[in-house]
């Protein structure tokens, strides 16, 4: 997915999650009854997660997958299959119905997650706190060389409460800023310089720091000398083993 | 550059220029199994990839490299829809173009539509590559995993299929290919742990005359690449782009999608045949001739379903069919066709996820690249070296064109699960940094004779080369581009506004006018030297 495509999915998340989180919130709500009683009473045979045990997994269950609001679930639920061993809850009540089947089907939306993009659900700081925070200091001061452009106790002050730790890792990785600046001058000499919006084989474009208008000029016409600061960031990239990694990252969750 | 550079570099693509065998066989010509009659002033694009070489190189040169600047909208297309990811087919002066669930048919000489075909369903929808044309009919896929034969004069239904069940994932993407009768075809999905195929359909019928599971059977040698016959069950290996064919030998090349669970490959040690591999199967029986595996046991989400390019060239020195991927994992291969056997194994981007390279010539994966719970940094894009966009092989430049990617990218296996093998992902991936660049490949030793950036993040647009020494395609800015394919320098470009993502450029002749065209979001656009009729 390029970056212009993650903006726009962005947009389109800020509109939609006002909506979406009160009927999450329900859901969740549902499914957790559900878990609790789906444990109660068919865990035994299909397994605390319905991945199967001495019953069959449901989460890969054809009657499961083609189920709509318990149109299929609930009758086998009601009326058992005896041949096959599943015995009927008769009296199980609908609502507990309703919330077993919503339980089965956010088990299913959680196993199907369609992209690995992100660390949804399950990380935790225990998993990626693996490094030496001493060392990590000694790289942030020495080798890595990023006291050229941060401070422990300026800029990166408390840095740690700032990000989840999955953030702050990807963030010191490579952060997601786009601060890159040029300085374009013209065959007159008068210079412009700001932001950097556009750059290719056949022009260039800034937002002036001056008046902050935009401004673009043909590349042939002009001299253009790009300024990126997170130049260090990729070159270490470069350079990082994954210990380095876990080092830095223990040292950078200590700032606190 | 110094002009002595410029001159050597100039001179060495002469030499292979010189070196390549230009094949006569049929795998290069079109056959549209039109019953209509063709002037010889035309030149159609009857399949997906133009022809059944997968080469994306056109004979045509009314275009050159000294005409190039004066291009002019002839005509553009506005489908209201969904950005455009199929490469259209052009037959009998129509061109035939999809989005999901929607198919058009358009005037190729002036845009004018002649009829379209809509529909709703469920499933996913994230991509439509193109119909298949046989017989004056048309074949094309749907997000429910459906298979369409439509009239080709009017769009009207001859037959609707379902191929493969849609809630557990299963739908169609690739665009099908017509051979000797058959349609093939493949099945996609990337949200459940569900075992993929290969089909042939009888073109009349849609009946089905053979499958072919892109995993092993149980009890047989490779399938003591998986675990157990539970795991290889859930295996993957999904289809997402149109394979090739060579019509002497009767063999159809496929690359498979990657295996599942995605990340968590620690619930499935071994090589998990035949994920991430190509495959050539009998046209007639689809048996599986042979194999090769790009990404033995692959972690990273990087299918090896990019385009087999088949082509015969010399191959020190001797003539040879050769079948060249430059494969998502990062490593460009050329294997001999006939039998399989790797000649070539080299990065065409940096690569650290392998540990080094095996004596069949696929890469060893190095475990301690694959995700781990405090993260693995990988010195690759998280997509990869390249993507589903469609490369290019020229053979008056020797040169493999390919829009890669470069960039870092850290992976995580997600420890905390009860049971990984019920996850589809298993872990999580985070994109740092990516830049796009457009490599030209020596195909006898993958070196990197020119190269063009092409803006920061993914750039994705497909690739095509013609005979007048041409290469069009786009580039992350905004451009379309035409240029020297000889030595990338710009001849031509435009900014037509939109995602040029997946813009599939592909060229025909009619009524003794060739046209360029190229999809941008959801405009289809053609371009030639004289403009509007």
């Amino acid at each position: 997915m390029s970056h212009r495509q993650q903006f726009y999915l962005v947009v389109f998340f800020a509109f939609t999650v006002n909506l979406m989180a009160q009927t999450d919130a329900v859901k969740n709500e549902n499914a957790q009854r559900g878990k609790a009683k789906f444990q109660q009473s068919c865990a035994m045979c299909h397994g605390s997660e319905a991945l199967g045990g001495m019953g069959p997994n449901l989460i890969q269950s054809s009657l499961t997958r083609h189920d709509e609001n318990g149109d299929l679930i609930a009758p086998v639920i009601q009326q058992g299959r005896i041949e096959k061993g599943m015995p009927a809850f008769p009296l199980m009540t609908s609502a507990d119905i309703s919330d077993i089947v919503v339980f089965l089907h956010a088990r299913i939306d959680a196993a199907s997650l369609s992209s690995s993009n992100g660390l949804a659900g399950g990380y935790s700081l225990k998993q990626l706190l693996t490094g030496d925070a001493s060392r990590g200091k000694r790289y942030f001061d020495g080798s890595g060389r990023c006291i050229r452009c941060h401070s422990a106790s300026g800029d990166l002050a408390a840095i740690a409460k700032k990000y989840s730790p999955a953030d702050l890792e990807a963030r010191f990785l490579y952060p997601p800023d786009d601060n890159i600046t040029a300085t374009v001058s013209l065959p007159s000499g008068q210079k412009f310089q700001g932001k950097l919006l556009h750059l290719d084989a056949f022009y260039v474009a800034i937002r002036n720091d001056e008046d902050g208008w935009y401004r673009s000029w043909p590349l042939q016409k002009v001299k253009v000398e790009v300024k990126d600061p997170l130049a260090g960031h990729l070159e270490l990239l470069g350079q990082y083993s994954d210990k380095d990694i876990h080092d830095l990252f223990a040292y950078l969750e200590t700032l606190k | 550059m110094t002009c002595l550079h410029i001159w050597k570099r100039l001179n060495s693509v002469v030499k292979i220029g010189t070196l390549v065998l230009v094949s006569t066989v049929s795998i290069f010509a079109q056959n549209s199994s039109s019953t209509k009659s063709v002037s010889p002033k035309d030149y159609p694009w009857t399949t997906f990839n133009g022809d059944y070489s997968g080469r994306r190189y056109s004979p045509l040169t009314q275009i050159n490299r000294a005409n190039a600047k004066s291009l002019k909208l002839a005509w553009a297309f506005q489908t209201h829809s969904v950005p455009l990811k199929s490469t259209p087919l052009e037959v009998d002066g129509i061109l035939y173009f999809t989005v999901p669930n929607q198919v058009w048919a358009v005037d190729a000489k002036t845009g004018q539509q002649i009829w379209e075909f809509r529909r709703t369903s469920e499933g996913d929808d994230i991509g439509q590559r193109g119909v298949a044309f046989y017989k004056d009919r048309i074949y094309f896929g749907t997000p429910d995993a459906h298979f369409f034969c439509l009239d080709a004069r009017n769009g009207k239904k001859i037959w609707e299929l379902t191929i493969a069940d849609v809630k557990f994932g299963y739908y169609i993407s690739v665009a099908p290919l017509a051979i000797r009768g058959l349609i093939v075809l493949g099945t996609s999905g990337d949200s459940t742990n569900v075992p993929h195929f290969v089909e042939a359909l009888d073109w009349e019928t849609g009946k089905i005359v053979w499958r072919t599971s892109t995993v092993p059977k149980p009890g047989t040698p490779e399938a003591r690449t998986w675990p157990n016959d539970a795991a290889m069950s859930h295996g993957g290996g999904p289809s997402w782009l149109t394979g090739t064919y060579d019509p002497e030998l009767n063999l159809i090349y496929l690359g498979t999608g990657n295996p599942h669970p995605v990340l968590a490959g620690n619930v499935r040690p071994g090589n998990n045949l035949y994920t991430c591999s190509i495959l050539a199967l009998h046209a007639d029986t689809g048996a599986i001739a042979w194999y090769f595996q790009a990404s033995p046991h692959d972690t990273h989400d990087w299918d090896a379903v990019e385009t087999p390019v088949l082509f015969d060239a010399a191959w020190k020195g001797k003539p040879r069919k050769l079948l060249a991927q430059a494969s998502r994992n990062g490593y460009f291969f050329v294997l001999d066709r006939i039998t399989g056997k790797n000649l070539l194994t080299v990065p065409y981007v940096p690569v650290n996820w392998a540990k080094g390279i095996g004596s069949n010539g696929s890469p060893i994966p190095n475990p301690a690249k694959s995700p781990q719970p405090d993260g693995a940094l990988i010195g690759q894009s998280e997509d990869g070296g390249t993507d589903w966009m469609a490369p290019s092989f020229s053979p008056e430049t020797g040169l493999f064109y390919v829009n890669a990617w470069h960039g870092y990218s850290i992976w995580y296996l997600n420890s905390d699960v009860a049971d990984p093998s019920a996850e589809h992902q298993g872990g999580g991936s985070v994109a740092l940094v990516a830049k796009s660049v457009l490599l030209a490949l020596d195909y006898r030793t993958g070196e990197i004779r020119w190269q063009k950036q092409s803006g920061n993040g993914l750039s994705s647009a497909s690739i095509l080369t013609t005979a007048s020494h041409l290469l069009f395609t786009a580039d992350g800015f905004g451009n379309l581009l035409a240029l020297d394919s000889s030595n990338g320098n710009v001849l031509w470009h435009t900014r037509p506004g939109g995602i040029l993502n997946d813009a599939a450029p592909m060229t025909y002749q009619l009524d003794g006018t060739q046209y360029i065209v190229t999809g941008v979001d959801g405009v289809m656009y053609a371009w030639s030297l004289t403009g509007s009729l």
